[in-house]
């Protein structure tokens, strides 16, 4: 399959530019990380633009869909004396791939996440037009805010499949297939789904696990709620827009108060529209919060791969104990607990020494087999788990940040909400006071 | 033979002055509008064509419309009053008769459940025995005083009373808000007609003011009431003016439109509050929710314990905005809605007076062909209609300047309580952004 050809390239995503708004304008996050990492010291990675198109895809059905500018200049450039920009499109489903990528590869990180396929928690005046420009270009900011993550991560910043998404607009499917990517999702994540029964769970997985659950259920509540007060603000405020006509029609037929009723109409009607500019505003709040959101998704990931891995090597334990119990049965000649092959050799007769001998020496094999690979596994776990801690106190230091960030920046916007509905009213306060 | 008599300029096939004439109560302006220009300039009355050639032969005819008859040297003298007194009555320092209405009380009888008031009076005034009055007095017992105010009074506007009925199961009558904003209302009502210049030494309003014993007096009005509402029927009938002064006509279409305007303002209004109510639920939601994700965090626990108590603090800000809106703002409108209204029923029996004396010009001007002699009837007539009018020119200008400020008052309440309130909400936010920053990052 091609991948040079931008549409029909990555069909396998169901996306064709669904969706709308992107988590997350603000980069600040991103931006203190780089200051510690390493990429971003080099390299100035941004999405510039975004282009309506339309191709076909591998049903070789019309379809349209949005394509991303991705510039990214070495930062050191101007000592060579030429700039060293690479420029290349990229459609959300490739973004999509990438971060698959990352999730499997890096299963104990704390993947960032992309901007929402569909708009959700908008509030009326909100378009839930995936190709609305307003939702393109969150959608663009959101996607932009991804590869700043990415780029700023400790670990993923590393990848090459990740170098090559931004350099390299042709190959970069190859690339990714040499990993051995799909084999890696198909036998691994399609299982995640499946309930495990641990024995042993890590209590400080479950308790994480449990956090990303009541984190997730308490944003989109948050969002829902925060949806819903906008719809509500902006009639409050629309409504007041009201008065502007009838202050003025009023006006009309009123001598003294005629001017004073004219100007205050005006200031009505300039409060009305001041709640378009406002609100706009708090969806990048809003945006922030929704990248939080899907943060809780990743943050469960991991803890579900953990989980996966736990039973992986509860599984092999529990077998290598019971081909230790069989070994030492045959080697015995008893039957410990009621089996299969108990009962078999009491009806059938004892086998021969020579078949005992070769079944003991089989059993012993796997033994050795299973432990070393119990060992492999124990070790991977240990590795898993330490990696994952320290991203997850990475990811905490972040999130607590950028949330404090967020809310700051939402105070700031309320103050400056407040300011402006002080100065409308005072305003409106001294026509009404000449009249 | 009718048209011999009577004046070349009415056709005659208006028929429906009489149904058209709406009670002096009545509150649409649209169909008042279009009622006033049937009747006053259109349209003759049937009943006028009728009894004017008789009203040829016998002059006293006139006599059972004596509604403005019984006022005209009252009102006269009055309006000269009225004039002396507006300026003195402007600074406020000359007032020398206050009214208040406070303290309602429930009662509940067998037959019926009713709320009075406590309507107190302090006065220097010598048509009072006593310089302090404090008597109880029920919504019917105001509603008495402004049928005698208006029948007494015909040539001025009497400000209006809250309105009687309530949509049942919309509010409860005996709230504590709705009595509260009826009691306002019926404050606003004694203190209008107490600063007024005429209504305020009228014989009715003393005995409201200060009986003890209403009832003997209702009872003893009530034949009064009965033949009143006789003479004003009489005279309603529709005429087109020859005269109509400018002023008036100016003065309806400014009502029409007043009160058009302020029916807009009071829905507007209405669903702002409506809106804001909807807004504070929705806060009430957003706050806790805050509060359920601190629990949740450590170092993010007290921004959000932070934001959670801000939300709050607006809410409670934004409740008592609407509260202020909903008991200041709408009586206000309310009660303007229904003054222009009982200002329109007023015009309207000016434009009647009018249309007496004018029929009885013409009827004259023809009589003196024959005879000689200006008939004194027509010279009664002529002084009513001036003295109406020197009275409606003395009380709009009043209105007009009581208006005035009511709504510089109001408008800039409106517009205090909104700014208040934004700044509660800042104070708010304010206060939380130390706690957002706080604990700089530990890097």
């Amino acid at each position: 399959m091609s991948v040079k050809e931008e549409p029909s390239g990555l069909f396998d995503n169901e996306d064709s530019e669904a969706g709308g708004e992107s988590p997350e304008g603000d980069t600040t996050g991103a931006e203190v990380m780089a200051a510690e990492e390493s990429l971003l010291k080099k390299f100035e990675i941004s999405v510039s633009e975004a282009e309506k198109r339309t191709g076909k895809n591998a049903m070789n059905m019309q379809e349209t869909y949005t394509a991303y500018l991705i510039e990214t200049r070495l930062l050191d450039a101007h000592n060579e004396g030429h700039s060293s920009l690479d420029c290349l499109w990229r459609r959300y489903s490739e973004f999509e791939l990438l971060r698959n990528y990352l999730s499997v590869t890096y299963p104990f990180v704390v993947a960032p996440p992309l901007p929402e396929k569909r708009a959700e928690f908008v509030w009326h005046k909100l378009s839930a037009d995936n190709m609305d420009p307003d939702f393109v270009e969150r959608r663009r900011i959101g996607l932009e805010n991804f590869l700043l993550r990415v780029a700023s991560h400790p670990v993923l910043c590393h990848d090459k499949v990740f170098s090559s998404f931004l350099s390299q607009e042709n190959g970069w499917k190859e690339a990714l297939n040499e990993t051995g990517l799909q084999l890696k999702t198909d036998s691994r994540l399609k299982s995640l789904n499946a309930t495990f029964r641990v024995k042993n769970p890590d209590k400080r997985f479950t308790e994480l696990k449990h956090y990303s659950d009541e984190l997730q259920s308490v944003i989109s509540h948050l969002l829902r709620v925060r949806a819903r007060v906008a719809d509500r603000l902006y009639g409050v405020y629309k409504v007041h827009g009201n008065y502007g006509r009838v202050f003025s029609e009023w006006s009309a037929i009123e001598k003294e108060m005629g001017d004073g009723l004219q100007s205050a109409g005006h200031h009505m009607d300039v409060y009305a529209a001041s709640i378009d500019d406002i609100l706009e505003e708090e969806e990048h709040y809003a945006d922030q919060l929704k990248e939080y959101l899907f943060y809780s998704e990743a943050l469960r990931s991991v803890c579900r791969k953990h989980e996966l891995m736990q039973y992986d090597l509860e599984m092999s334990a529990l077998d290598l104990v019971s081909k230790k119990q069989q070994c030492e049965e045959l080697a015995t000649g008893t039957v410990r607990t009621f089996s299969l092959k108990g009962m078999t050799s009491k009806l059938f007769g004892q086998e021969t020494p020579e078949q005992r001998e070769a079944k003991m020496k089989m059993l012993e094999e796997q033994i050795e087999e299973g432990e070393e690979q119990l060992k492999v596994q124990n070790e991977e776990s240990r590795d898993f788990v330490q990696n994952a801690w320290l991203e997850i106190e990475r990811f905490k230091d972040q999130k607590n940040r950028d949330l404090k960030e967020a809310l700051i920046n939402y105070a700031v916007m309320q103050i400056s909400m407040c300011k402006k509905g002080i100065q409308v009213w005072t305003n409106a306060k001294e026509c009404f006071s000449k009249m | 033979m009718s048209g011999s008599s009577t004046p070349k300029s009415l056709p005659s096939s208006g028929q429906k002055s009489l149904h058209d004439i709406k009670h002096p109560l009545s509150c649409s302006p649209g169909a008042d509008e279009e009622c006033d220009g049937l009747v006053v300039s259109d349209t003759p009355s049937p009943e006028l064509l009728h009894t004017e050639p008789s009203s040829l032969g016998d002059k006293d005819l006139s006599l059972p419309n004596g509604t403005p008859a019984d006022t005209s040297s009252p009102a006269s003298s009055s309006s000269l009053l009225n004039r002396l007194q507006l300026d003195d009555d402007m600074d406020g320092e000359t007032r020398d008769l206050f009214v208040t209405v406070d303290d309602p009380k429930k009662h509940v009888c067998t037959m019926e459940t009713y709320i009075t008031y406590r309507v107190m009076t302090k006065t220097t005034r010598s048509e009072f025995d006593l310089p302090e009055y404090s008597i109880r007095r029920r919504y019917q017992d105001f509603d008495w005083l402004r049928n005698k105010l208006e029948e007494t009074q015909p040539t001025h506007f009497i400000p209006p009373l809250p309105e009687k009925f309530v949509v049942k199961g919309v509010v409860d009558r005996f709230s504590e808000e709705f009595v509260e904003t009826r009691r306002r209302a019926l404050d606003k009502f004694l203190k209008r007609i107490a600063d007024h210049p005429v209504l305020s030494f009228n014989e009715h309003f003393n005995v409201f003011l200060t009986s003890k014993d209403l009832n003997s007096h209702k009872k003893q009005g009530a034949t009064l009431l009965s033949k009143m509402g006789e003479s004003v029927r009489y005279v309603t009938s529709g005429y087109k003016l020859r005269n109509r002064p400018l002023e008036f006509s100016a003065v309806t279409e400014y009502l029409d439109t007043f009160a058009l305007k302020l029916g807009t303002i009071d829905r507007i209004a209405q669903r702002i509050i409506k809106e804001e109510v909807e807004y504070l639920v929705e806060l009430r939601e957003y706050g806790p929710v805050h509060s359920t994700w601190s629990a949740l965090e450590g170092e993010l626990r007290e921004p959000l314990e932070g934001v959670s108590a801000c939300v709050g603090n607006c809410s409670t800000a934004l409740e008592e905005l609407t509260e202020d809106m909903t008991e200041d703002f709408l009586p206000v409108l309310r009660e303007y809605i229904l003054y222009s209204e009982s200002m329109k029923s007023v015009l309207k029996k000016r434009d009647q007076v009018q249309a007496e004396y004018e029929a009885k010009l013409e009827a004259a001007a023809l009589k003196r062909e024959e005879k000689t002699g200006v008939p004194t009837e027509v010279e009664k007539c002529q002084d009513k209609v001036e003295c109406f009018n020197a009275d409606l020119k003395a009380d709009m200008e009043r209105w007009q300047n009581n208006k005035r400020q009511d709504f510089r008052q109001l408008l800039m309440g409106m517009a205090d309580k909104n700014i208040q309130y934004y700044e509660k909400c800042l104070t708010a936010w304010e206060s939380i952004i130390p706690l957002l920053q706080d604990k700089p990052e530990p890097k």
